[in-house]
């Protein structure tokens, strides 16, 4: 009886209707923040896949080849040192990385069968950190390496395989047993020339080129090459907004190429970027109305109790005492919309798992998204407290 | 504990402009030194509209919308922080306001164990008998609403009684009360005064209790 003889009182002006009014709208818009960050997490994670459809943040580029410059001075599209600063200021790029190119002749041959294939062809050479595959023997020690380790694109296979092989009648090659085929590299420039062995250890979805370690291409073009190094005329960026109508803008204005649809591929992780923060915006704005309605029907509240809450205070109450019993009212009712808004997420996130699964995506665990819908709520609710704790201190009767 | 009370020159903000006119003239309160100390009981007179809910008021440190001061032994009450009122207001004042504030809607005895329970000071049975000395032990699950004024005012002066105190200020305790329950209302503040050591202020517009008044002072 004692302690409900001042809840009694108090709660005598509360107004169920204006408590389930901000009730339902800050659950409607707790949900949709919650569920937006779940379902951003959730398609974002296959950001961690190398072959998902949302691809990895990378662009391969290159200056576009036109006219009869190039062939008349022999000279290739290149990147100057000032284009490579120019590139790193850009707001988009994370990581530069140059092609290095084969500065000396390179011939390969390889037998099979019996039948011996003799082709020239180019190497380039890229730093580790940009290759989507790592594989063990990719490294190269001159004067201890015997093998030169290699890494091709998977569409060199592909052209070969579903290509070459199947209109000449050879035999189709999986990815394990190319690297038993032996090659041997011919290299030769600067007057000299030296065969060495070399293994394919690896397929790049990313790279389109026939890759070597750096290692190994320093000490060859030190060796073979009479010519100064000249500029890449690749590169390859990591970007960090993949899709950003910048890195387009960018491309057009220096007149460079992208490889692949990489930029195209970039714009649907950007689109369910832009997306999702337009429904986190929506969700924060309704939940911040659901807010100010909850201040606004607190306030009304303390003002019709004012005299009560005043009378309580004459009585030697203090205002944390008194206004103790509004913080259970909001405390309580935040966590019930909270609790609501976790389960109306999960419900949807278990009707959305399905068709995402279906398309290879693995749904993120929610501890994210609860974690973020927990803060809101202790903010709305530390702000419903403090704006309480405010209000009643001003009312106490005091000289 | 407070020993003394003492205004000094105080005069409330209504009667700013009238310091050489009635009543403020005739007072023996306003604008004077004036100290109540405990135990002892003072009588405050005054007609209507003089300001002696107002001095109750400003004593017990609801209202501030004087000039002068009031203070607590050498201490004015306005440096007071509000934990120190909310102590004061369980352990050393204690205040029958002429309205008497009960809470209509709350029982006789949930009004009285409203302040009770904040200061733990009165058993249940102590309750009981003062109810039954101000013969209103009947009405102790009744709402205060339905109760006649005679009967809020003895409600309220249990009420008041239920918390230590060094000074009991009752703003015209027995303005609805006849000549008996006037002495029994004075004789059981009387017998808690002593208990308490404390000093009462009482005001009165014409229906004084029937208190042994040392000190009577014209507002």
């Amino acid at each position: 009886m004692k302690k409900s003889a001042v809840w009694h009182l108090l709660r005598r002006n509360i107004s169920k209707a204006q408590l389930i009014g901000y009730s339902v709208a800050n659950l409607i818009g707790l949900c949709i923040v919650i569920s937006a960050i779940q379902l951003y997490s959730d398609v974002s994670s296959v950001w961690d896949d190398e072959d998902s459809f949302i691809s990895r943040d990378y662009l391969i580029l290159s200056k576009q080849v036109s006219g009869l410059g190039s062939i008349l001075s022999g000279d290739p599209a290149a990147f100057s040192p000032d284009d490579l600063e120019e590139l790193k200021a850009q707001k988009w790029v994370r990581r530069v990385g140059e092609f290095t190119a084969s500065n000396f002749g390179v011939g390969a041959s390889v037998e099979m069968g019996g039948r011996g294939m003799n082709t020239a062809m180019f190497l380039e050479a890229i730093p580790d950190e940009f290759f989507d595959v790592k594989p063990r023997q990719w490294q190269f020690i001159p004067g201890e390496s015997q093998t030169v380790p290699i890494i091709i694109s998977k569409e060199y296979l592909s052209l070969y395989n579903f290509g070459f092989a199947a209109s000449r009648g050879l035999p189709q090659i999986s990815e394990s047993m190319i690297g038993m085929v032996p090659l041997k590299l011919s290299i030769s420039g600067n007057g000299r020339q030296q065969w060495m062995p070399a293994k394919i250890v690896g397929f790049s979805s990313r790279l389109n080129t026939i890759a070597v370690p750096e290692a190994f291409m320093e000490w060859a073009n030190a060796n073979f090459s009479d010519r100064p190094q000249p500029d890449p005329s690749r590169i390859i960026v990591e970007t960090n907004s993949p899709g950003d109508p910048a890195i387009e803008q960018y491309l057009r204005e220096h007149h460079l190429e992208a490889a692949g649809d990489k930029v195209d591929n970039g714009r649907a992780a950007y689109f369910l970027a832009v997306v999702t923060a337009a429904v986190v915006g929506v969700g924060v704005i309704i939940s911040l109305l659901a807010f100010f309605i909850l201040l606004l029907s607190i306030y009304l509240l303390l003002q019709k109790n004012r005299e009560k809450l005043r009378q309580l205070m004459t009585l030697g109450y203090s205002p944390a005492a008194v206004a103790r019993n509004y913080y259970i009212i909001v405390g309580s009712n935040n966590g019930a919309v909270l609790v609501g808004a976790v389960i109306a997420m999960l419900v949807a996130k278990h009707f959305w798992s399905a068709p995402l699964g279906n398309i290879g995506v693995d749904p993120a665990a929610p501890w994210w998204s609860i974690g973020v819908g927990t803060a809101i709520m202790a903010l709305i609710t530390a702000g419903n407290i403090a704006a309480i704790a405010r209000n009643i201190r001003k009312t106490f009767p005091r000289p | 504990m407070i020993q003394e009370i003492t205004l000094t020159d105080t005069l409330p903000h209504v009667f700013r402009g009238m310091e050489k006119t009635a009543p403020v003239c005739n007072s023996q309160v306003w604008l004077h030194e004036v100290s109540f100390r405990r135990p002892g009981y003072y009588m405050i007179e005054a007609e209507s509209g003089t300001g002696k809910s107002s001095l109750c008021s400003f004593i017990f440190g609801v209202r501030g919308d004087y000039q002068g001061t009031v203070a607590f032994d050498g201490r004015d009450v306005r440096t007071f922080s509000i934990d120190e009122w909310c102590a004061l207001r369980t352990r050393a004042l204690a205040y029958l306001p002429q309205e008497m504030h009960l809470f209509p809607e709350l029982t006789v005895m949930e009004n009285i164990m409203i302040k009770n329970r904040l200061t733990d000071c009165r058993s249940g049975e102590w309750i009981r008998r003062a109810l039954e000395r101000l013969e209103i032990e009947g009405k102790a699950d009744s709402p205060a609403a339905l109760l006649s004024v005679g009967q809020q005012q003895r409600v309220a002066i249990v009420r008041a009684l239920c918390q230590p105190f060094d000074f009991l200020l009752i703003d015209e305790p027995v303005s609805h009360l006849d000549s008996r329950n006037n002495s029994i209302v004075a004789s059981l503040i009387d017998e808690e005064a002593q208990a308490n050591g404390a000093a009462v202020i009482a005001t009165s517009v014409g229906n004084k209790i029937n208190l042994p008044i040392q000190s009577t002072l014209l507002l």
